[in-house]
């Protein structure tokens, strides 16, 4: 049995401390606030950039109300900050001093720059870990290229191993930011084990080691396309784009097709099973309905069970017979079914289907919780992983903009009241 | 000192930051390798543990069609095993077990990705492990999880994907789903089985306490559909796909448009996007089109998002001839978001940057050669990740591992290969 969860005890991070800054890593700051790091993101006035990105509730745009924020923010505290204003360096020094980490998403140099960086805090903190997320990383011919999640998931690679088998068609951008996703995980990665390296080990003048992250969201994205590299690299084959299935150098047999109820299965590798005890199973299956066609004739068993490369035409019209089956039932019952007989077969379900999937609550992975404009609770998707004795779950809510201005900066960082109102009512907070 | 530690030519005095972690691996195919390839590349001893009955299948994954089939003979398996040590252990013979049992002592993570529940059958459930080694961190990586009414389902990459709604997240809003081109929730699922991992290691440092992770590949998917999710709840919207279009920020154009073809193939495309007025100017420049750039049609981005169809169409009859590249330099020289659509020799032999930082480190593997191999996206100040030997050989580290580390003698190990224990 796996080992019950308890949800009495401290996440596995508790009470690090986080400073998020720019908005090129929401996503790790998430992943560390859910985990029990105290997460204080910084942003300018106006607010962060996925603020001003619906959708929103209602379809209202409110700064408050994106959907894309809450997505990516809860857990966090919020303050305001500009950084244009000289008065706020005093300000961001003081938020630096107390923390451990800074998530520098401000995808450029900017706070270096201006001299309120890493090369200046770094000298006055040992042990700080300050992490640099950029489109191209801090060095390089493209480092001040100009970017977005589109021209990313380009360079990288994912694109050309995605989309259509008629090349007519371009190649495809996966919805979801998932350049920032990539990029986010791995910068998680380097800042946990820096983390790791500094509670041990000091440097030549006893302090703990602190480090600088410069991590690339080119390279993150690089090194997420799988089969490609070692096709091109090991091989010297360039893959080409398919419908709903992987990229290979040679065109191979579809994986995907639409079911009697408008929606599709994904039907791995093709749908040949691994075995020809699986194999009888789904033959039984196809006489049901009287679609078999000449399955049965052993030569199948033998080819498909000796040698997986040969006689490709075979296994081919094994693929497309087995195609023609599942396209004349439901998905769900083709998806069902399939998993009976150990066939790893899924229905390609769109998001928020998943709401109502019992395996979920099962396993509790929505977390329900508020939204900032929305009356009723919601369910957000929670996290990528189940801790037996450190939960991961949403500490509080998205934050409102500037919501924890009070609570940083007068009770925790010591600010006078009156110079609070003085910053806010001169547009410095 | 070890093969990897010999192996290791790159002269950098900065500390490997997991260096003296040891992680007893079990995992196959892509998700699990992929975590303990991060933990590996960052210095940890990871030994992947293999036997005649249970070879990462991966193994035999991309060979070189002009040579006799190997075990060792795969640069897929090679890249997502890269920098580990690897033994072999037969479960089913007692002396094997004991080696499983020994090296999960001397160990600080135990992880698999086998299915729900099949580790547990094989004898090494989270109460075993805990009786070995009660500071042993132990993560179990599959489709559905351990828990759930669906936990005994079976899933690969694709099939994680499709259900989690990622793959009808991708895609032309009047074409099928598109998906994508390869199993991307098996380098997510690996990515968040490293995070967790490290986490608990930095749990375990401040409580002492060691702890059994769970992690569902379609979770791995799930945690990246939140915006259709929460969309769905509050504003009653189905998701629908939207191609390489932007609906949320609205803006155009903001899409790949077809370039002049190479050696290769007629396929080169093009992603450009224009946030700003300054930016559409700019492009409009660089395309030579001053048409396009006074066409009404065209002259805010609210126009150009109700002409969208045209305004895509006009800008591809200005691509079409013209190189993705030189298109691409042009542009980004004028501070517009845009990039080629490369294919991966195009990342490995052209792309500037890649290579200024050097991220296709060089390496050897005893049967393969000396290869390059994907790097860590990252760079450190004050520590290194490193690339020093592509995949084990099938039981390649198995004498060193068990003389060295186990604490086995010479005669052991030979006896127990003659028994076929290891």
């Amino acid at each position: 049995m796996a080992s019950q969860l308890n949800t009495e005890s401290v996440g596995p991070i508790e009470g690090l401390r986080v400073i998020e800054v720019g908005d090129l890593a929401e996503v790790a700051g998430k992943l560390l606030a859910d985990a029990g790091a105290d997460v204080i993101r910084v942003e300018p006035r106006q607010g962060a950039r996925s603020r001003h990105i619906g959708p929103y509730v209602n379809d209202r745009p409110d700064t408050n109300h994106s959907l894309r924020f809450a997505s990516a923010n809860t857990s966090k505290r919020s303050v305001t900050l500009d950084f244009e204003r000289e008065e706020s360096v005093s300000i961001w020094s003081a938020l630096v001093a107390r923390t451990e980490v800074v998530l520098d998403g401000t995808g450029s140099s900017t706070l270096d720059d201006a001299g309120i960086g890493a090369d200046h805090f770094r000298t006055l903190q040992p042990g700080l870990i300050w992490c640099s997320i950029t489109p191209f990383g801090l060095n390089g011919p493209w480092q001040d290229w100009a970017s977005s999640d589109l021209v990313q998931l380009a360079l990288g690679g994912p694109m050309m191993s995605t989309g259509y088998d008629d090349h007519s068609l371009p190649p495809i951008r996966s919805d979801g930011e998932h350049s920032i996703a990539m990029s986010n995980e791995y910068a998680l990665t380097a800042l946990l084990a820096a983390l790791w390296l500094r509670d041990d080990n000091y440097d030549d003048g006893d302090h703990p080691i602190g480090q600088l992250i410069d991590v690339s969201i080119h390279e993150a994205v690089s090194a997420t396309t799988e089969g490609s590299f070692p096709n091109w690299e090991f091989l010297g084959q360039r893959v080409i784009r398919q419908t709903g299935r992987h990229a290979a150098a040679e065109r191979n047999s579809p994986w995907q097709y639409k079911c009697t109820d408008g929606d599709y299965i994904l039907l791995m590798g093709g749908g040949i099973p691994r075995d020809a005890k699986i194999f009888e199973g789904l033959l039984r299956w196809m006489d049901e309905y009287d679609l078999a066609g000449d399955l049965h004739d052993p030569k199948y068993l033998e080819v498909l069970y000796t040698d997986p490369n040969r006689d490709v035409e075979i296994r081919n019209h094994v693929a497309d017979t087995i195609g023609s089956f599942v396209q004349s039932l439901t998905a769900e019952e083709v998806y069902r079914r399939g998993q009976a007989l150990h066939l790893p077969w899924g229905i390609v379900r769109r998001p928020e289907q998943n709401l109502d999937d019992p395996h979920w609550e099962d396993r509790d992975f929505f977390w329900r919780g508020e939204l900032p404009g929305h009356e009723e609770s919601v369910r957000y998707p929670g996290a990528p992983y189940r801790f037996s004795n450190s939960p991961v779950r949403m500490r509080r809510r998205p934050p409102l903009l500037g919501e924890h201005n009070h609570e940083v900066y007068i009770d925790e960082l010591g600010m006078a009241i009156a110079d609070l109102r003085q910053y806010s009512e001169t547009e410095v907070i | 000192m070890g093969i990897l530690e010999e192996t290791d030519r790159s002269g950098d005095a900065r500390p490997l930051p997991l260096a003296g972690l040891r992680v007893c691996d079990f995992t196959w195919i892509v998700a699990g390798p992929q975590a303990t390839r991060i933990l590996a590349d960052l210095g940890a001893d990871v030994v992947k543990v293999e036997n005649e009955s249970y070879i990462d299948s991966m193994r035999l994954g991309l060979q070189r069609p002009d040579e006799p089939m190997s075990l060792n003979g795969s640069g897929f398996h090679s890249n997502f095993n890269r920098n580990k040590r690897g033994i072999t252990a037969n479960l089913h013979h007692p002396s094997g077990r004991e080696v499983v049992e020994r090296l999960v002592t001397q160990s600080d993570v135990v992880i698999e990705n086998f299915s729900a529940g099949a580790f547990e059958r094989m004898g090494f459930g989270w109460e075993r492990l805990q009786e070995l080694n009660p500071q042993a961190i132990y993560v179990s990586l599959s489709g559905f999880g351990q828990v759930g009414r669906d936990r005994l389902n079976i899933t690969w990459g694709p099939t994680a994907a499709a259900v989690s709604g990622a793959t009808q997240m991708s895609g032309l809003p009047d074409e099928d789903p598109a998906g994508w081109g390869y199993s991307y929730l098996d380098h997510t699922a690996g990515y968040y089985g490293a995070v967790a991992v490290l986490m608990a290691l930095l749990h375990r440092r401040r409580t002492g306490e060691a702890q059994h992770i769970d992690i569902a590949q379609i979770e791995t998917g799930m945690v990246l559909t939140a915006v259709p999710v929460l969309d769905y709840q509050v504003n009653g919207r189905k998701y629908q796909r939207i191609g390489n279009r932007s609906e949320y920020p609205s803006i155009a154009p903001h899409n790949t448009y077809r370039c002049a073809g190479d050696d290769f193939e007629d396929d080169r495309w093009i992603a450009i996007v224009v946030e700003t007025e300054e930016q559409w100017g700019a492009l409009c420049d660089v395309l030579g089109s001053p048409d396009m750039a006074s066409d009404k049609r065209f002259n805010s981005n609210d126009a150009r998002k109700r002409n969208e169809d045209e305004l895509d169409t006009a800008i591809t009859v200005l691509t079409r001839s013209q190189s993705a590249r030189d298109l691409m330099h042009a542009l980004q020289a004028r501070r517009v978001p845009a990039g080629l659509c490369q294919r991966t020799d195009d990342k490995m032999e052209i792309d500037e940057q890649l290579s200024a930082r050097g991220f296709y480190p060089s390496a050897p593997h005893d049967e393969l050669g000396e290869h390059r191999y994907e790097g860590y996206p990252v760079q450190f100040s004050d520590a290194r990740w490193r690339m020093v030997r592509g995949a084990p050989l099938l039981g390649g580290d198995t004498v060193e591992v068990l003389t060295e580390l186990l604490g086995y003698s010479e005669e052991e190990v030979s006896q127990m290969m003659a028994e076929l224990a290891i």
